[in-house]
């Protein structure tokens, strides 16, 4: 009996030691088959024509993706800010298998809808403007954007009306113009919003912009035709910079677009991958004034260094 | 410090319920694990070592190499710097002549690592530059860092952190980051010479190409830093720009050349320094320690594997060991415990190592030694009891013979002569065959003729008052049995039952085969007695009552067949008042083999 019982414990003790020798041999290879997991395609919708805009950003895109395994495809629209041909690309990419979708939502209600269209979308993250059914949003704090730049502009402020250029009311950027409406009305300031620029000289001499596209054209019309506004603005391109130090832009609200771009894929691959989400917070972002251009921080933030390192 | 104890407590405990075999397995078992454990892990940490000093020798050779490219790279600027000055400026008045045409020739020449090539006087002014030659509104030169480095400090080149050129108006490339060399020079103007600064801005791109390049192993980068840690280059410098990556730059700019072990962010790593000639910027290599701990998991995982490996074979070797020794102990054992189970033919091995085969030798001695004892004393038990048999074979009345004796004087004063050869014969075959050459089992017949010659005497002696009758089976023929153990019981039926008898009363014996039993009837006509009076004869707690008869009671009977024979056998009385008494004697038919058998003491 004691002897059977003395067998059956030597049995199992060198079942066990046997069986840790198979398992950590046959290990490496089961981590080899773990290591390698399949590249995640992400599809980039954006509410422009093309990407130009969106270099710094798709930059910082890159980078994100190459840390986490996952290949990119950019696609733009035919018409600006087009929601409906941005609804069927989207429709597309989500037939066509995409992991995972980042946009910059040309209309945000028209996304809401189509993503509750199809309760089987793969995660969207979006840039600019939140999205109800999106898996997270990267951008400032949109009204606390139009208070920063409308106090930039009560500093400077001598009397007068205020223009503010709201192209996309419904989006993100139109809550920024309302964050600086509040802000300016708190404060007496009479206000108008407009779509864009008047055609002719337009009468205010205080105008805001709340969107990278507006404001340079806006700088540029004013350079262009030597028009006498102070010019508030949102942006961090090369152009942008330009207008802001030539003086033609007053003040800018900026923040990282390599940043933005980079936190997005990375949102979008970790929802993709149902892994534990990091929730980076809004975007930080700063008032530059033309004079402030050169501080090292603010370098930093308007010119990113346009690396091609691979890491 | 009870649980201790309790634990103590617990594991003596199923120490003294495990086997020896258990034990040593176990133990052995323990003892080799641990110590290849430990050697596991010692080589573990050697390995280890020597990896992590591989990856530091790795790294500092790459970064030699890489320190190489970017000194090789900055003599490259600070040539241009000297021909600047040595060839262009200390040969030139610029009140007589310009030097914009030297200066886009040595940019030309280089344009692929030179942004702009710059010559202020002391105050700032331009004085001529080279692609460019206009100035921002904005540009401040005397203001900036490199312009009060080079003006503090006339003797040394000065090379700054990375910036963006915000000197001149570039249309096409407004803004270019840019490392700043800048020098002290002499400016010669109308003959009289005067301070000046001398700017050589490097495309930032050519720094990163140095250091873009080198590798450090899985995980590992290289990050270039000036004197106060300030970021010059990082493969991830746009991420921590953005706030969204931190590096230990400014630890490292305390580390002297060298390797060292830090931790940062919760991640243990190693990083290499080796400071840049002459600029004072260090190029810092990082291997985090997870890429010489973990870097070859498959590699971890083997040795794992072989640790395992050593001691399943260490645990199969330890138990075959462990069995080899204990087998013959657990044979011993088990021989004990089937000796103590009364077996007699157990056969104790002589087997394992000496001590085994000296304990296995004593065990067999002392068994031996116990046999011969007990054989000992069962020939003393037996002897014993021959002994009782003996006396109480030899408890014949004296009476008997006197009232016999008795009888014959008196037939032979009465003239009765052929009554008192009778008796006389009688009595002489009576004892003939009590006597029986001292043998206590004796043939069936025999014992039946000492029975009837018995009864012969007394039917004289009683003046034929009762006959007697004496059957035999013809299967009983050949049988032996105990001696005299009928005729107490005729005595019995004589001188109880036959005591009021007047010419009527008849004993009769009858001796039959009943299977392997021999039966001997003995019955009478005479008074007979209550049940419960006939069981109570064989009681051995009866108080013994001498008898006028022979002297050899029916107690004594019973006794010597079951002393003889067992407790299977004996006597069975059965009686009824006024009907008459039965006695049955049970014996086992004894062949005359087996009686000479019994007759040597051997128990059947």
């Amino acid at each position: 009996m004691k002897r059977d019982r003395n067998d059956l414990v030597e049995i199992i003790i060198l079942g066990v030691l046997g069986s840790l020798v198979v398992l950590t041999l046959a290990a490496p290879q089961l981590l080899q088959v773990r290591r390698s997991p399949p590249l995640l395609s992400l599809s980039i919708l954006l509410r422009d024509t093309d990407s130009s805009g969106w270099t710094v950003a798709r930059q910082g895109m890159e980078q994100a993706a190459d840390e986490l395994g996952a290949e990119l495809r950019f696609l733009t629209l035919t018409v600006q800010n087009d929601s409906e041909e941005q609804t069927a690309i989207l429709f597309r990419e989500i037939d066509g298998g995409a992991d995972a979708l980042v946009v910059v939502p040309a209309g945000p209600d028209d996304l809401t809808l189509a993503l509750s269209q199809r309760p089987d979308h793969c995660p969207v993250v979006t840039l600019e403007s939140s999205v109800e059914g999106a898996a997270g949003i990267v951008a400032p704090t949109d009204e606390e954007v139009g208070r920063r730049l409308a106090l930039a502009l009560l500093e400077d402020w001598t009397g007068g009306p205020v223009l503010l250029l709201d192209p996309l009311p419904q989006t993100g950027i139109g809550a920024r113009a309302e964050g600086a409406r509040a802000a300016l009305e708190e404060r007496g300031v009479p206000v108008r919003q407009a779509a864009a620029l008047p055609q002719d000289r337009p009468e205010e001499r205080w105008v805001m912009a709340f969107e990278p596209l507006a404001t340079q054209q806006a700088a540029e019309r004013k350079e262009a035709e030597e028009l006498g506004f102070a010019l508030y603005g949102v942006g961090s391109g090369a152009a942008i910079t330009a207008q802001l130090e030539r003086g033609n832009i007053s003040a800018l609200a900026a923040w990282s677009d390599y940043a933005a771009g980079y936190l997005a894929v990375r949102q979008a691959v970790e929802a993709a991958m149902r892994a534990d989400r990091q929730d980076p917070g809004p975007l930080a972002f700063s008032i530059v004034r033309g004079e402030d251009i050169y501080a090292p921080e603010n370098q930093k933030l308007l010119f990113p260094i346009m690396s091609s390192s691979g890491r | 410090m009870t649980f201790f104890r309790d634990l103590t407590a617990q594991w003596g405990e199923r120490y003294r319920r495990m086997s020896i075999q258990m034990v040593l397995s176990l133990s052995f078992t323990a003892v080799a694990a641990v110590g290849i454990l430990l050697m596991g892990i010692s080589l573990i940490w050697r390995f280890s070592s020597a990896s992590e000093q591989l990856v530091a020798e790795n790294s500092q050779r790459v970064l030699a190499q890489a320190n190489l490219n970017l000194d090789s790279y900055l003599r490259r600027m600070m040539r241009i710097a000297d021909t600047v000055y040595y060839q262009v400026l200390k040969d030139t008045d610029l009140a007589q002549e310009g030097i914009a045409g030297p200066l886009s020739l040595l940019h030309e020449e280089n344009r692929d690592d030179l942004v702009s090539l710059a010559v202020f006087d002391s105050r700032g002014a331009l004085v001529s530059a080279a692609p460019l030659s206009a100035m921002k509104t904005s540009a401040a030169p005397a203001r900036s860092d490199w312009f009060q480095s080079a003006v503090q400090s006339m003797e040394n080149l000065h090379f700054s952190t990375p910036h963006v050129q915000d000197i001149f108006d570039d249309p096409d490339s407004p803004y270019r980051w840019v490392v700043s060399l800048s020098h002290h020079v002499e400016l010669t103007r109308d003959g009289v010479t005067e301070g000046g600064v001398l700017l050589v801005d490097m495309s930032f791109s050519g720094i990163e190409q140095v250091c873009r390049g080198v590798t450090l192993g899985e995980g590992g980068y290289l990050y270039l830093i000036d004197g106060d840690g300030e970021l010059i280059y990082h493969p991830r410098q746009q991420l921590i720009y953005a706030g969204l990556l931190e590096e230990n730059n400014r630890a490292a700019a305390g580390y002297r050349d060298g390797s060292h072990r830090e931790r940062f962010q919760g991640q243990a790593r190693q990083v290499t320094v080796k400071t840049v000639g002459y600029t004072g910027w260090k190029l810092v290599g990082v291997a985090p320690a997870a890429s010489w701990l973990t870097a070859s998991p498959q590699l971890f995982l083997f040795g794992l594997s072989l640790l395992f490996f050593a001691i399943f074979l260490m645990a199969f070797l330890n138990f075959r060991i462990s069995a080899r020794i204990a087998d013959p102990i657990r044979r011993l054992e088990q021989s004990i415990k089937e000796l103590e189970s009364g077996r007699e033919d157990v056969e104790i091995e002589e087997g394992g190592c000496y001590e085994v085969q000296h304990l296995s030798r004593s065990v067999r001695s002392m068994v031996s030694t116990m046999r011969h004892l007990m054989d000992d004393i069962i020939h003393q038990e037996s002897q014993k009891r021959r002994s009782e048999l003996e006396v109480l074979q030899s408890q014949i009345n004296p009476h008997f013979l006197y009232n016999t004796l008795d009888s014959v004087i008196w037939m032979t004063e009465s003239g009765q002569q052929d009554e008192a050869i009778q008796m006389v014969t009688s009595l002489a075959r009576f004892f003939r065959i009590s006597l029986s050459k001292g043998k206590s089992i004796i043939p069936l017949t025999d014992e039946l003729d000492h029975a009837k010659h018995y009864m012969n005497i007394q039917q004289i002696r009683f003046k034929n008052r009762f006959t007697s009758r004496i059957q035999t089976g013809a299967d009983t023929e050949g049988l032996y049995t105990l001696k005299l153990i009928v005729q107490p019981i005729l005595e019995n039926a004589i001188y109880h039952g036959m005591a009021n008898a007047e010419d009527d009363g008849l004993i009769q014996v009858s001796a039959y085969r009943e299977g392997d039993a021999l039966i001997v009837d003995v019955a009478d006509n005479g008074l007979g007695m209550r049940p419960e009076v006939a069981a109570s004869l064989l009681d051995e707690d009866r108080p013994e009552v001498r008898t006028s008869g022979s002297g050899i009671g029916v107690r004594n009977v019973h006794q010597r067949i079951r002393l003889t024979f067992g407790a299977g056998y004996g006597l069975t009385i059965l009686s009824e008042p006024d009907e008459g008494t039965l006695v049955r004697i049970r014996l086992p038919a004894l062949t005359r083999e087996e009686a000479a058998r019994c007759q040597e003491g051997e128990v059947l």
